[in-house]
């Protein structure tokens, strides 16, 4: 039932009035497709369901990595990003596990290994050396995370997946341009810090 | 003990290895790699002809959003050939509520928080973004298909853009070996079945092996004998020369080979060979230093989109470097631009032939409209670089338009402007119908702030290229 309003919602955003339309030849040899030759709601691809299962977990260790950034984080600036982290993922998270339900993808529970490793040596850090470590990390993991939403919007087959990449992307790749500035800005103050003073005492 | 301590040393080197693994899982392999085709060829085929009308009408919403695509040729202005009018005016449609010039008076963040960049500036969709491959205009696959008998139409997409707005067809051909005959083509679209005819006595034999190899088809993407293949027929492909018509170009469009995943790969509108001896660099994207290079390195990329792996179960067809290579290489570097009878000799305006517009328009060119600082004239117009415009400072990437990200387009190859009237659509996805509008572009993209008559002085001046 949730999902069912999600999918409407997405499907009434303007910019998105066209459904996707992808190269039927890498499409399963038993989809369902309707009059127009469009695959009929909620048959993911194995694509669809790797995207589904990868993006999910991505949005689980974004949470918890930023949950752990609100405690430790030094730098204003990080906090301000690691909430924001919080806020919008838990949104697309919740979105996403409407999606996979409706189209009966399972997903991941946890963290992966790459994840937990990285929330095992953030545990460790505090202040300006757990800001870096971080930020560098969130860099890496939108990077990853726009390469898989462009991946899905052509290479799966779930109407409502697809759009949920594409809606989604814009986000991401806000966040990715708002972690890269955070890191020039944190490298700048630690070589300035670093530096002799001007007048060369 | 050494056993104990060759145990040590294992789990030493298993636990560095499980790191290394857990910071490495890698994204699906299809994100960089085709993938092999899982529904059998007729329903795909059927699949996609059932898409077909929806995929076209899709397409021609968006670019009517975008353009004015109506025919309205400039008066008595014919491109080199006379067998097409050269079309007229700003096609790209503004925002609503705004001018040219109210947006030339914004910065690049006004412009970009206000969602104010016209979409016709932005880059443009291919027909079928999953499907990917090259698509040609209708009156390429009649021709081609009445002389040789090979059907160059899909069953998933059509070409997009009205011919009125394409390089007119057959182009003619000027050959820098032969500038006293003018063009040779005799106005046919040559093809591996009418070259012999028209071309003996004027190429050399190796010339002429070059142009045979350039107009024997062979397997491409979509165009082969595989199950995954966008034609009824198994196809026995497509020649260099079905895109470049007679050298020129058709305007046939294809994918940027350089970019993955699919929905980042962005449209090719074919370019002209004209004038290739005296080009330095070649590929959109890839800046490969020589045509025989390019040459050699085209059945990876037009033909096979980059994609090696796929390419070797389709029927890759590599060229011999030392051979066929330099034929095919030598026969490309005698194509000509077309006469430029206003030109000196270092490529400026005879003040005694040029009409007072096209002068004015030659001062705007050099100076305020700084065109010439990559368009170099007396380099035939290019400067042998790659330059990134950062059109993003004008507006958000990351929209998707018919399955397409609009991303920045990163650095990109200077294209000449000689012959420019005879190469429409411009830029090296084809965003932009006229001249016209590549005046508008470039005005807002390097903040010129031209004024109406300068505007339309660079565009006669164009003209004389």
């Amino acid at each position: 039932m949730r999902a069912a309003a999600l999918a409407l919602a997405f499907a009434a955003l303007p910019a998105l009035g066209f459904a996707q339309i992808g190269n039927p030849g890498f499409m399963a040899p038993d989809t369902r497709f309707d009059a127009q030759g469009m695959p009929e709601p909620n048959q993911p691809n194995a694509n669809d369901i790797l995207f589904a299962q990868l993006v999910a977990e991505g949005g689980m260790a974004e949470v918890a990595l930023a949950e752990l950034a609100v405690e430790r984080a030094g730098a204003e600036a990080v906090t301000d990003f690691a909430s924001r982290m919080i806020e919008d993922h838990s949104a697309a998270n919740d979105e996403l596990a409407g999606l996979a339900e409706a189209s009966g993808i399972p997903l991941p529970d946890g963290l992966n290994a790459e994840h937990q490793a990285m929330r095992d040596r953030l545990e460790g850090m505090e202040g300006a050396e757990f800001d870096l470590a971080y930020m560098r990390g969130q860099i890496v993991d939108h990077q990853k995370t726009t390469q898989l939403l462009m991946w899905e919007i052509t290479a799966g087959q779930d109407a409502d997946l697809q759009r949920f990449a594409a809606a989604t992307l814009p986000t991401i790749l806000d966040h990715l341009r708002a972690a890269q500035g955070i890191v020039a800005d944190l490298t700048t103050d630690r070589v300035a810090e670093a530096a002799p003073a001007a007048d060369g005492n | 003990m050494s056993r104990t301590v060759t145990v040590g040393m294992c789990s030493i080197v298993a636990l560095a290895a499980s790191a290394a693994a857990a910071i490495s899982d890698p994204l699906p392999p299809t994100t960089t790699y085709r993938q092999l085709p899982t529904m059998p060829f007729s329903r795909a085929m059927e699949i996609d002809s059932t898409q077909k009308p929806q995929v076209m009408e899709r397409q021609r919403t968006m670019l009517d959003a975008r353009y004015d695509l109506s025919d309205q040729p400039m008066d008595g202005v014919m491109m080199s050939g006379g067998r097409r009018a050269v079309q007229d005016g700003v096609r790209v449609r503004l925002p609503e509520g705004q001018t040219w010039d109210s947006l030339a008076a914004m910065t690049p963040q006004e412009i970009r928080d206000g969602d104010l960049l016209p979409d016709g500036f932005k880059p443009l969709p291919h027909v079928k973004q999953a499907n990917s491959g090259q698509i040609f205009p209708q009156f390429v696959i009649d021709e081609i298909n009445a002389q040789e008998d090979r059907d160059l139409t899909r069953f998933d997409a059509d070409f997009d853009l009205p011919d009125h707005v394409l390089p007119e067809f057959p182009p003619p051909i000027f050959l820098t070996t032969h500038t006293h005959l003018g063009d040779v083509s005799r106005g046919e679209l040559l093809t591996i079945k009418n070259h012999y005819e028209i071309m003996n006595g004027i190429l050399t034999p190796v010339q002429m092996e070059g142009l045979r190899i350039l107009l024997t088809p062979f397997p491409q993407e979509e165009f082969n004998q595989t199950e995954d293949r966008k034609t009824a027929e198994q196809h026995r492909g497509i020649a260099c020369l079905d895109c470049h018509s007679n050298f020129n170009t058709n305007a046939g469009f294809h994918h940027t080979p350089d970019v993955r995943p699919q929905a980042a790969r962005f449209r090719l509108d074919s370019p002209s060979l004209r004038g290739m001896f005296n080009q330095q660099i070649h590929g959109s994207k890839r800046s490969l230093r020589s045509i025989e290079d390019f040459t050699e390195f085209e059945q990876h990329t037009a033909y096979f989109n980059g994609d090696h792996v796929s390419a070797a179960r389709k029927g890759e067809h590599i060229p011999d470097r030392s051979h066929k290579v330099a034929f095919m290489a030598q026969m490309q570097n005698i194509i000509d631009f077309p006469p430029a009878p206003k030109l000196d000799p270092m490529g400026r305006l005879d003040p005694d032939l040029a009409t007072e517009q096209e002068l004015l328009g030659e001062q705007v060119f050099m100076g305020k409209g700084q065109c010439a600082a990559c368009h170099i004239p007396v380099e035939s117009f290019m400067d042998h670089q790659m330059h990134d415009l950062k059109l993003e400072r004008f507006y958000a990437p990351g929209e998707v338009v018919n399955d397409f990200v609009l991303l920045p387009d990163g650095p990109i190859k200077t294209f000449t402007l000689r012959g420019i009237k005879d190469t429409p659509p411009y830029m090296h996805d084809g965003r932009l119908m006229t001249l016209a509008d590549t005046v508008e572009f470039f005005n807002l993209v390097l903040r010129t702030q031209l004024t109406q008559d300068e505007k339309d002085a660079l565009v006669a001046y164009m003209l004389t290229l």
